[in-house]
């Protein structure tokens, strides 16, 4: 039988540098192969998020499309027809005391269409722009007297410029907002202003309600998660300063 | 420097940088992490006390690595328990330590005297801290944890386990041969410079561990 000469020293060492390398090896590949799946999660999440924003944004347009499709129907179709109602009825009603009955319930009739069309479908945005829009609506809560409404424009024709898509979602923001304060807040006074900070476009919010208490923040209900939906499809970020018997105030940076 | 310094000096020294820095993060060291500090403190009292009672007592001082073997084993296990177990096998955590204490005594009484390298028993403390090391990565694996890796201070620590002990199981193994062997001391030196290099890295890799942990 052949003697064994090998230097046991050698043997040991080479052992060790092998099982090391084995073992360092594994831990390289374990963390290559978990980063590679760490990548294609990230990517697969990234996809899924602009499929969810797609969709969102499909689905906010074919709603305003909805909207202004009712609304036209509406001012075009139901509030001429009651015009033409109002022209025969008062043709064919002869008593001054039947006229007086049917007039203002007519009157009223074609009022609240045009409103319901108009909040549907606001048609001075299209016409006149965003600034008009937003003036028409301060002034129909105050004519009404629910609110004291006042707009403020500090940047001027700026709030023309921007483009349509934007245009709208803040137009329905506010809206949104106005809906909120009437329904929940029972403020008296609300503020709206556009103003520019270090260059970024600014729309603020703010009402003197009852405001909201902090553990609601992340809680929203179906408006504010549209005023959220509506904001994210513009690129828009807001941040939100509310507390109990402080009012509601929301800051929204437009991205230009 | 020769390699006897680096092996008796330098690398037994540099166990103080993590020791350092988890003493300085101490108060924030979830339970898990602590045991990993111990079970360094344990390793510089008894690296210490074997290197006075050798070399100022020139006594052997192998009854203390059949000491070590038996904390190291029940502090690690303790380690992955904290880390592996479940409600439902916690109780194996626990017997697995009984196990090995009991394989330990009788390997001391019946098998391998404390005055002779504890060849058998060593090998078994590496194959278990191995076994459980892999079962970390499995369970991190499964747990996809993918970014956060690089931040999670318990990875750190199992990777310098695993690194250490994957290296130092050949040494463990063949040590009673090296010692029968070694009429070349500087071959003696050179593998357990390698030892210590093994070392080196896991006090390393437990340095940035403890660095990483936070609140």
């Amino acid at each position: 039988m052949q003697k064994v000469t090998d230097n046991i020293f050698l043997l040991v060492l080479f052992a060790m540098i092998g099982t090391f390398i084995l073992a360092s090896s594994f831990i390289f590949f374990f963390l290559r192969y978990q980063r590679k799946i760490a990548l294609q999660k990230a990517a697969m999440q990234k996809a899924e998020v602009e499929y969810s924003s797609q969709l969102l944004n499909a689905t906010l347009l074919s709603q305003e499309e909805e909207r202004k499709r009712i609304g036209r129907d509406l001012h075009d179709d139901v509030g001429a027809s009651l015009s033409n109602l109002k022209m025969i009825m008062a043709q064919t009603i002869e008593t001054d005391d039947a006229k007086l009955k049917y007039k203002p319930l007519i009157d009223n009739i074609i009022g609240t269409v045009r409103t319901i069309s108009h909040s549907l479908s606001p048609p001075g945005l299209e016409l006149f722009g965003l600034d008009y829009s937003l003036h028409e609506l301060a002034d129909n809560f105050n004519v009404a007297q629910t609110l004291n409404v006042r707009f403020e424009n500090n940047i001027g024709t700026a709030v023309d410029e921007l483009n349509k898509q934007t245009a709208l979602a803040l137009f329905r923001v506010v809206q949104e907002l106005l809906s909120n304060t009437v329904k929940h807040a029972g403020a008296k006074n609300v503020l709206i202003q556009f103003y520019k900070e270090n260059e970024t476009l600014i729309l603020k919010y703010k009402d003197d309600g009852k405001g909201m208490p902090s553990s609601q923040h992340n809680n929203y209900g179906m408006g504010m998660k549209n005023i959220e939906a509506r904001l994210k499809m513009i690129h828009a970020f807001f941040e939100i300063e509310t507390s109990p018997n402080n009012g509601f105030d929301i800051k929204i940076k437009i991205a230009k | 420097m020769t390699w006897k310094t680096f092996n008796s000096v330098i690398v037994p020294l540099f166990i103080l940088l993590p020791i350092i820095l988890g003493a300085i993060k101490f108060k924030i060291l979830p339970s898990s992490i602590k045991l990993v500090w111990y079970y360094l403190i344990v390793s510089a009292i008894i690296n210490t006390s074997a290197t006075i009672i050798g070399r100022v007592f020139h006594t052997n001082n192998l009854p203390l690595i059949h000491l070590y073997t038996i904390l190291e084993g029940l502090l690690l296990i303790s380690f992955y328990a904290q880390i592996l177990s479940t409600s439902s096998n916690v109780k194996k955590f626990r017997f697995l330590q009984i196990l090995f204490v009991l394989i330990c005594i009788s390997n001391a009484l019946f098998f391998q005297s404390i005055y002779i390298y504890c060849s058998y028993t060593r090998p078994i403390v590496i194959i278990i801290i191995m076994i459980l090391s892999i079962n970390y990565f499995a369970k991190i694996f499964a747990e996809s944890l993918d970014s956060q890796l690089p931040f999670i201070p318990i990875f750190y620590f199992n990777v310098g386990i695993f690194l250490y002990y994957s290296g130092a199981f050949m040494l463990s193994v063949f040590s009673n041969f090296t010692l029968a062997d070694s009429n070349s001391e500087t071959d003696y030196y050179i593998i357990w410079g390698f030892h210590a290099i093994l070392n080196l890295i896991m006090y390393l890799i437990f340095s940035i561990g403890f660095i990483l942990c936070k609140k």
